[in-house]
């Protein structure tokens, strides 16, 4: 269980992205974030794995605090917490293998793979997960020989290479057409029911939030305006969060007036 | 396993490479070969034989790797790379003769440059001058003789002793100077040269008093006179002491060394703007036949198009500094042969690019305006130009750019402009004023990189063209830039000393030079020398007659076997080679020679020869030995093998892409961590970041300013001539360059990856390697291929002021008018630059 209390981060520059934000996440739940762009999703979701530090507020993950942690018990809580960015943020020129492979940095030695050296078993693994998003094939390619929809699934690879427990995804699927973002967040979902791994995913498209997520939080102005299941993000709750002029958009490519 | 799998290893220890061949890995095999073949030969050339043991290392490690594949296990090549690149590094020192103790032997000679460039000669006050002076006699004899010259009353100087011996210690008291100034103590030898008298290797001062008097000790200088120059046993010299007082009065005015500075700035603008002026006029016809698109569509026309473009590459990659030693022995030494220099590179340069933007003209708007019925000229008018308009400008400013570095050092081979005056003062070891033209360098060529990118933006952001509004914007402002313009073209043609005259004068020697360069001196055949002689004893009796001539065989024949000076005399050769060039020489009494014809003779097809000519009066014999008449020729033996020149010039030429290849690597491993100084992203924000930062970029900017001739002229001072002169002027000019470089791509770093990594639980050092050094190896490798390619081109001709190397040989062989071996190393030039360009080029394409 996930426990986010109090959350408030204050840039250097004095933007305020987040304010007081609470809530908690269950074993097992896929929660969605929604909210404008600016109002601080990739904010919070980067103070859940501390790469961006909170000024105030508890982050606890079953039981441990984690903005207590101390850098080394960081990492290894981060090794279990998988991340997904909307630009997938491969290492472009270096291998999808390489790429996958450094899902498992926080496990190996340090010192052997600062020479590229891993374990046969993390070879085996890579290629499992490979296989699992479908793209076995690609295992030798650079990462930026890849289509989008390629490099998020590499970067789903490098996340399973982790064994989390819980994945972060920071809108996957912004960079893709409609078609591979249904089958990115399918991955996502699959890992969810399957695997039982938390997911927490930051969502742009009301009917990608309806069919994939279990709860959903919105934020808007680093405030928590809305926390309930998709059923009850109906078109007026919606508007609530992303404002009166916005329109709201369906992945399937048509537009409604929200 | 197959037969060819158990063979391998064998094979590869046989020939390296064979066993992977045969094993369907041709690549591998045949780099293998390739690597060890060239590197053997280089250990060979370089006759180090303790390198064959990593030779050997890198064979049997093909044997290891023939071994692994037949197991179908693979290694990497982590270990052949760094045996071969131990062999070329170890070759690479020993080839351009490195000797890092010289850094530190050379320090003292190069101390007083460092220092002198904190203090520049800029202004002075005049000074007058307040000398008092007196005879000392080295050394004492007995009786002394009185002193030669008096000594002065006022202000007055005296010595406890009035004599002494070189190197001992004299107590010297001055009376009447100006109170409370310094005064400097100097010594004349015998001969009239001055030296100061050092203490301790420091020149002595002693302060005046307030009365006016100075009392000190000092040391007879021990190296005042030369050996030659000692009196004899029981004589004695009259030296000079003297102590100066210098003080100035009036106001600052600018010295000398600054005014001579400013009007040589003066002349390397003049000579900058004039070569491109012209350069551009000349290469824009150029361009049009190098253009593919205008000329491509004739048999003819594609021709043209081929030749003109070699042309120009040829020219192109030969130095503009290279250019300067040709024109030199064209026109002679002087601004016109530096502007020559640098016109005819900016043709060939501009020439390309120019044509480049030919090429480039979208045919679309030419031909949607010629559909609206548009004649030619309005087509050319409305499409061809506002096409052609900015790349034409922008590539103009950017060869004024180049055409103005290159000015200001190619004064260090053609005399003139501030060049010149740097390799004046530092032979007269001036340093203050040699530090006044460096600086003024730096500060122009910053300025100007200032100014042309300030430029170049406003063009890239100007106006669309078309005609302006107001009368003054549309007539006044055109015709003020046309005067202006003229008025500095006409200046700048003055003091370019445009001398065309001397052009079709040194005509001759133009066209040897050019014939030189065609045919290159490549090959030549061993040849004999023989020579048959006859006796002529002059006048008759005077000595006995030498030996007779044989009658069998080639021999010569005179008509008189003795005479007076001015007897004709038929000189008659015979069975000696037919159709072949001789030299018919006197052989004077006193052994030396004396050609009786000029451009003679040849015989004809049966062998024989015959002249007619009239005693020489040198013949005159001497002490009883008489002269000879002698026919020699040269008979080739054997079959042709490379000259002298060849051989010299592929050794130098390793020796130059060695050099090269040194620098680079030097520059590059100390830029690295510079370069982390000068990226914004890793200084941060804070106040102490951001002025690292910024002091960091500015140091690189003004270092980079400093040309590498330059730097080149100083290195030599410090480690001596050659070629490591050379590497080391390369490196330190490549630390500026490629640290700027290294921190934009360090600047560049995409964040995304380091986030992703970190957020995997990564360690900073994982980050590092698994985020951030596959970002910046890539690039930095291209950068350094990059300036591996302009350090071969610089290598070339950092050699003219010392840096050894092929240019060092050229400025050799060009001096003593051995042109064919020039046009040898110029061939080679073109052919390294041409090579590498090629080389880089692909790498650099696989790296990005
Ligand atoms: N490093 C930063 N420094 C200053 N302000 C930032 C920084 N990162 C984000 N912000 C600001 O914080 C707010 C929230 O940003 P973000 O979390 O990226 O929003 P979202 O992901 O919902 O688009 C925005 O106003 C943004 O401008
Ligand atoms: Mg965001």
């Amino acid at each position: 269980m996930l426990e986010v209390q109090h959350l408030t981060k204050i840039f250097p520059n004095g933007t305020v992205a987040l304010r007081d934000v609470s809530f908690t996440v269950a074993e097992g739940e896929f929660l969605a974030v929604i909210g404008l762009s600016g109002s601080g999703k990739s904010t919070l979701l980067r103070c859940i794995n501390r790469l961006i530090e909170p000024t105030s507020g508890r982050v606890i993950w079953n039981g441990v605090d984690i903005t207590a942690a101390s850098p080394r018990e960081l990492r290894r809580i981060r090794r279990h917490i998988g991340m997904i960015f909307q630009q997938f943020n491969l290492v472009r020129r270096s291998s999808v293998l390489t790429n996958v492979l450094s899902g498992r940095l926080g496990y190996v030695n340090p010192w052997m793979s600062l020479l590229h050296y891993f374990p046969s078993e993390d070879h085996q693994r890579a290629v499992a997960a490979l296989e699992r998003v479908g793209i076995a094939d690609k295992i030798h390619s650079r990462a930026d020989q890849l289509s989008g929809g390629q490099q998020q699934r590499v970067g789903i690879a490098r996340a399973l290479m982790q064994e989390p427990q819980l994945i972060l995804a920071d809108e996957p699927v912004a960079s893709l057409d409609p078609v591979l973002a249904h089958s990115i967040l399918q991955y996502l979902e699959q890992l969810n029911r399957e695997a039982g791994i938390t997911v927490i995913c930051s969502l742009h498209f009301l009917d990608l939030v309806h069919r994939y997520a279990t709860r959903v939080i919105g934020l808007k102005d680093g405030m928590l305006v809305f926390e309930g299941q998709p059923k009850e993000l109906t078109r007026e709750r919606f508007k609530e969060v992303y404002g009166e002029e916005a329109e709201m958009v369906t992945v399937g490519g048509g537009m409604e007036r929200g | 396993m197959r037969a060819e799998k158990r063979l391998a290893p064998l094979l590869s220890l046989l020939l390296p490479g064979l066993g992977q061949i045969v094993q369907g890995q041709q690549s591998r095999g045949l780099g293998l070969l390739a690597t060890v073949a060239v590197l053997g030969g280089l250990v060979l050339w370089q006759k180090a034989p303790l390198l064959f043991v990593p030779l050997a290392a890198l064979w049997l490690w093909g044997v290891w790797d023939a071994i692994q594949s037949a197991r179908n296990r693979s290694s990497g090549t982590v270990a052949p790379f760094l045996l071969a690149a131990f062999i070329v590094y170890a070759l690479g020192i020993r080839a351009t003769e490195i000797h890092p103790e010289r850094l530190v032997s050379g320090w003292p000679s190069i101390r007083p440059i460092v220092q002198a460039l904190v203090r520049p000669e800029l202004m002075e006050y005049p000074k007058e001058s307040h000398i008092g002076h007196l005879p000392f006699q080295v050394p004492c004899i007995t009786p002394l003789p009185p002193p030669q010259g008096q000594a002065s009353e006022q202000p007055r100087l005296t010595t406890d002793v009035p004599c002494a011996a070189l190197g001992e210690t004299v107590t010297l008291e001055g009376e009447g100077f100006l109170p409370g100034l310094d005064v400097e103590i100097w010594w004349q030898n015998p001969i009239g040269d001055y030296q100061r008298v050092l203490e301790e290797g420091v020149p002595l001062v002693v302060p005046a008093d307030d009365e006016g008097r100075f009392r000190i000790t000092i040391r007879v200088p021990p190296t005042s006179v030369p050996l030659d120059r000692r009196p004899g046993p029981g004589e004695t010299q009259t030296h000079r002491i003297e102590a100066r007082q210098y003080r100035p009065y009036g106001s600052l005015q600018p010295t000398e060394t600054l005014r001579l500075v400013i009007e040589k700035i003066g002349e390397t603008i003049a000579l900058a703007f004039i070569a491109t002026v012209l350069a551009t006029i000349f290469a824009l016809p150029v361009s049009f036949l190098a253009a593919r698109n205008l000329m491509g569509g004739h048999p003819v026309g594609r021709a043209v198009y081929y030749i003109v473009r070699t042309i120009l590459n040829i020219v192109r990659s030969i130095e503009t500094l290279m250019w300067a030693i040709i024109f030199a022995v064209w026109v002679g030494l002087g601004p016109f042969d530096g502007m020559l220099a640098l016109l005819l590179h900016s043709i060939a340069a501009l020439g390309k690019l120019y044509s480049e933007a030919i090429e480039g003209i979208d045919p679309g708007p030419v031909e949607a305006v010629r559909a609206t019925g548009a004649n030619w000229t309005q087509t050319v008018v409305y499409a061809v130009l506002p096409q052609f308009m900015p790349s034409f400008l922008a590539f103009t400013l950017y060869r004024w750019d180049i055409n103005l570095r290159m000015s200001t050092v190619i004064g260090l081979v053609s005399n003139t402009g501030l060049g010149f005056l740097i390799i004046q003062w530092i032979r007269l070891s001036r340093y203050n004023a040699m530090a006044t033209a460096i600086i003024a360098i730096v500060l122009v060529v910053a300025l100007l990189d200032y100014v042309s990118a300030a430029l170049r933006e406003r063009i890239i952001a100007g106006s669309p063209g078309g005609p302006k509004r107001g009368i003054l914007r549309r007539y006044g402002v055109p015709a003020v830039a046309t005067v202006l313009f003229l008025t500095l073209f006409i200046w700048s043609w003055g003091v370019a000393e445009v001398d065309l005259p001397a052009l079709v004068e040194g005509a001759p020697a133009g066209l040897r030079i050019t014939r030189a360069f065609l045919f290159p001196d490549l090959l030549t055949r061993p040849t004999v020398e023989s020579r048959v002689t006859a006796p002529l004893v002059v006048p008759c009796g005077a000595a006995p007659a030498l030996t007779a001539p044989p009658a069998e065989g080639p021999r010569v024949a005179l008509s008189l076997s003795c005479g007076a000076p001015g007897d004709p005399l038929v000189i008659t050769g015979e069975g000696l080679p037919a159709n072949t060039d001789v030299s018919v020489r006197w052989r004077l009494p006193d052994g030396s020679f004396l050609r009786i014809k000029k451009n003679c003779c040849r015989t004809d097809g049966a062998g024989n020869l015959r002249l007619e000519t009239q005693v020489h009066p040198l013949m005159e014999a001497k002490e009883g030995t008489a002269g000879e008449v002698e026919i020699s020729w040269k008979q080739v033996i054997g079959g042709y093998q490379p000259s002298e020149a060849l051989v010299t010039t592929v050794n130098l030429s390793l020796v130059t892409l060695l050099m090269a290849l040194l620098a680079t690597t030097l520059g590059s491993i100390i830029a690295i961590p510079l370069s982390f100084l000068g990226a914004s992203n890793v200084m941060g924000r804070g106040p102490v970041g951001r002025a690292v930062y910024f002091a960091a970029r500015t140091v690189f900017n003004l270092w980079r300013s400093v040309e590498p001739m330059i730097l080149a002229v100083i290195c030599a001072s410090w480690v001596g001539l050659g070629p490591f002169a050379g590497v080391l002027a390369l490196a330190l000019n490549n630390i500026p360059n490629l640290a700027k470089l290294f921190s934009e791509a360090i600047e560049e770093i995409d964040p995304g990856p380091v986030e992703a990594v970190t957020a995997t639980g990564a360690n900073s050092l994982q980050v590092l390697v698994y985020a951030i050094l596959p970002q910046l190896v890539p690039r930095f490798l291209a950068y350094i291929l990059y300036q591996w390619d302009i350090n071969i081109r610089m290598s070339t001709v950092i050699g003219f002021v010392g840096g050894g190397g092929i240019g060092q040989q050229f400025r050799v062989w060009v001096g003593l008018n051995q042109y064919a071996a020039a046009g040898t190393a110029t061939w080679a030039i073109v052919a390294m630059v041409w090579g590498m360009d090629y080389v880089s080029a692909r790498a650099r394409a696989r790296l990005i």
